[in-house]
């Protein structure tokens, strides 16, 4: 039965029939307040997502909609053909999720950190498979074995990564990754993400970094109070038109020099 | 994910200084002072055992005497230290451990400076007793008022939930992490003043079976304040708020409620004073037999009495010296004046303990203070039923004497003297204290209640992860 899933999950994959997370019209209010309005999304495996908008366009709502901590007022939400609402344990076995500060345990060294959440989600691993997810993650070597109180914000999210890696997510969703990155950092993340996204990872990326989501997202949507106003494939769309509909809708005006 | 998550808790404990250095120092204080109090307890067992001798040597030694001259001379009964006084002094500090012995009165050493039973005017002691009611749950606060916040500060709560943990494996992990060191050092430390005791041979009442009941008492309290602790730190959303409500909390349970239940019971059942009480006793005194004034009425009236059971004219014919006689009638009216007295004193006792049976169920602390004392066999029941002892000894003692003196002279005959090996036939004090199935059995409400505040906890624990 397993082979069969994973056969038709390859099968899914090549033909891109085969969605890995779907949003369908999904409505979320808080009182008054419309946060989500009859959202539409489907991101495949091996797909980058990036969901551009400014804060309160309802980025960060989807994807504690995905992780299952609030629920629609209308709509479905799957995770591997999963329903969220109604098992929303079992969908968390197929998704890792790296917010935007990821803390960890300061006082645990990286591959401690490692261990203890590959163990949250049900799996052991040596110290040596342990490293080689680190390894594979980007850390340093020398910083394996040293507590994250003296990591930077660049160096958890590779621990993140290496979680995500352990796990053998199919999901990973991301809030805001990049934020506060320095551009070396940032870029070596994007090309974490590229290259999960080859082992057939599908992701989601809440994020303002427009630049990097044209770097590492095969599809981008832009969102703007709860609505998704515009989806792009990213090679369809060059980064100066991308750029230019993301002003447009935000009713930005370009400071011209 | 338990054994995990446990070990993870350990880590980050042992690495974190605070944590350490807390819960280094507790265990240091606790060890040193089972330490201190064991050579305390050496010194009164020793203090004890010659004072008892002594006394004894005194008393068969006094040569020829008058058994009455004996009566007034009195002696001594000293309230042995019990093994497990070692863990709990209790009141036994306050209410005094000798009582004289004597003619036509009580003694009432016992009720020396004993106001309160709940130990808040010994706090600060460097005692087993106080490190395991007051310090050892602070350091339960210390080490667990951010087992959630800090997950939830860091993030890392949302990270797990995330993850598909389960947040009831999570909690379970968690409660270990706190409960293990607590249970070890805890257990480590009655085990030691187990086999300190067990390897006496000067006061043979040490058992096993009760030191495990008083280690199971204060396991039963640890388990409310780790379960407490786990809450305020689940339901507070920072460190800091979880912090100033577990210490609250502790305050309120550990020092504030001891002291309104003292209040309470002080306010609303009183003991008289002593000059009241002793004015009470006299009057009753004055209106009944009077052993040693022969023109009292009721004594003229036990003359009557006599002459007409005897059928004889004076008391010079009777078969006994009345005076003997007399005295120990009086002395049987003055017992039982005491013991009306003292028994209004119990009911008081009583009385107050139901007021703190009632506010045991807004704290943990009072059953379990009052759980510890009883099975150490320090508490105000104990003396009360040591005193009762000493009475019925003093009684026996006084009959034992005044019957001496009735059959061995006659009437008016004050210049005899019995011999002095007459001292030596008296039995010896020897105190049995209560069996731990009458304590526990006394106690049984207490016991009751610790019981529900391990469920009650437990199960607002449960139901608040589960819903919240």
């Amino acid at each position: 039965m397993e082979m069969l899933h994973i056969h038709c999950m390859k099968l899914s994959c090549a033909t891109s029939f085969y969605t890995m997370i779907t949003l369908d019209n999904v409505n979320k209010s808080y009182g008054d307040f419309k946060a989500l309005k009859n959202l539409n999304l489907t991101v495949k495996p091996g797909e980058i997502y990036c969901l551009l908008g400014a804060n309160g366009a309802g980025k960060t709502t989807t994807i504690n909609l995905l992780l299952g901590f609030i629920t629609p007022n209308t709509g479905t939400i799957s995770i591997n053909n999963i329903n969220v609402q109604k098992s929303a344990l079992k969908s968390k076995q197929y998704l890792a999720y790296i917010p935007e500060n990821l803390m960890l345990y300061p006082n645990l060294t990286a591959v401690e950190n490692l261990n203890y959440f590959s163990g949250i989600g049900g799996k052991s691993f040596g110290k040596k498979a342990l490293e080689t997810f680190l390894d594979d993650a980007g850390l340093q070597r020398e910083a394996f074995h040293k507590r994250l109180s003296k990591f930077s914000k660049g160096m958890r999210q590779k621990v993140g990564i290496a979680i995500a890696l352990a796990k053998d997510t199919k999901v990973l969703l991301l809030d805001e990754p990049t934020s506060g990155l320095d551009p070396k950092a940032s870029n070596e993340f994007g090309q974490l993400l590229k290259h999960l996204k080859n082992k057939g990872v599908a992701i989601l990326m809440a994020t303002h970094d427009i630049f990097r989501a044209k770097d590492v997202a095969t599809h981008i949507g832009i969102m703007k109070e709860g609505e998704l106003k515009y989806e792009f494939e990213t090679d369809k769309i060059s980064l100066a038109a991308l750029e230019s509909t993301y002003l447009k809708i935000m009713d930005y005006k370009t400071l011209e020099v | 994910m338990i054994l995990k998550t446990l070990s993870k808790e350990f880590k980050e404990s042992f690495r974190n200084g605070k944590a350490k250095i807390a819960f280094s120092i507790v265990v240091i204080l606790l060890f040193t002072s089972v330490w201190l109090s064991m050579q305390k307890y050496n010194n009164a067992n020793k203090e004890y055992l010659k004072a008892t001798e002594s006394e004894r040597h005194i008393w068969d030694n006094q040569g020829e005497k008058n058994p009455h001259s004996a009566a007034h001379y009195g002696t001594y009964a000293f309230k042995p230290k019990q093994p497990l006084s070692l863990i709990d002094k209790g009141v036994d500090k306050y209410v005094g451990t000798t009582i004289f012995l004597e003619a036509h009165y009580r003694n009432e050493a016992q009720f020396s400076a004993a106001a309160d039973q709940t130990g808040t005017s010994r706090f600060g002691e460097l005692t087993p007793d106080f490190i395991l009611l007051f310090l050892i749950p602070l350091l339960i606060i210390l080490l667990g008022y951010n087992i959630f916040t800090k997950e939830k500060e860091q993030g890392t709560l949302f990270l797990l939930k995330s993850s598909g943990a389960s947040i009831n494996q999570l909690t379970l992990g968690k409660w270990l992490s706190l409960f293990i060191p607590i249970f070890l050092c805890t257990t480590i430390v009655f085990i030691i003043a187990g086999i300190l005791l067990s390897n006496l041979n000067d006061y043979g009442t040490f058992s096993w079976t009760s030191l495990i009941s008083m280690w199971s008492i204060y396991i039963g309290f640890y388990i409310v304040f780790i379960n407490i602790v786990m809450l305020i730190s689940y339901v507070s959303k920072r460190s800091g708020l979880s912090l100033v409500i577990a210490l609250s909390v502790w305050i309120f349970t550990c020092l504030v409620t001891p002291k309104i239940a003292s209040t309470l019971a002080e306010n609303k059942y009183p003991y008289p004073t002593r000059q009241e009480f002793q004015a009470m006793v006299t009057k009753d005194k004055k209106q009944g037999l009077d052993g040693h004034n022969t023109w009292n009425e009721e004594a003229q009236l036990l003359k009557e009495k006599v002459l007409k059971e005897y059928k004889v004219d004076s008391l010079h014919q009777l078969p006994f010296n009345f005076d003997g006689y007399r005295m120990q009638k009086g002395e049987e009216y003055q017992a039982a004046i005491y013991s009306k007295h003292y028994n209004n004193l119990k009911a008081q006792y009583e009385n107050q303990n139901k007021t703190y049976k009632t506010l045991a169920a807004i704290s943990p602390f009072l059953p379990t203070r009052f759980l510890s004392m009883s099975i150490a066999q320090t508490d105000y029941a104990t003396h009360w039923h040591f005193s009762d002892a000493a009475e019925q000894y003093r009684i026996q003692t006084q009959k034992f004497l005044n019957d001496n003196f009735a059959q061995n002279s006659v009437f008016g005959d004050w210049k005899y003297k019995a011999d002095s090996s007459t001292w030596s036939a008296l039995p010896q004090f020897n105190y049995t204290p209560q069996s731990l199935s009458t304590i526990i059995d006394t106690n049984k409400s207490y016991l009751i209640i610790l019981g529900l505040w391990v469920l009650l906890s437990f199960s607002t624990l449960y139901l608040t992860i589960k819903l919240k």
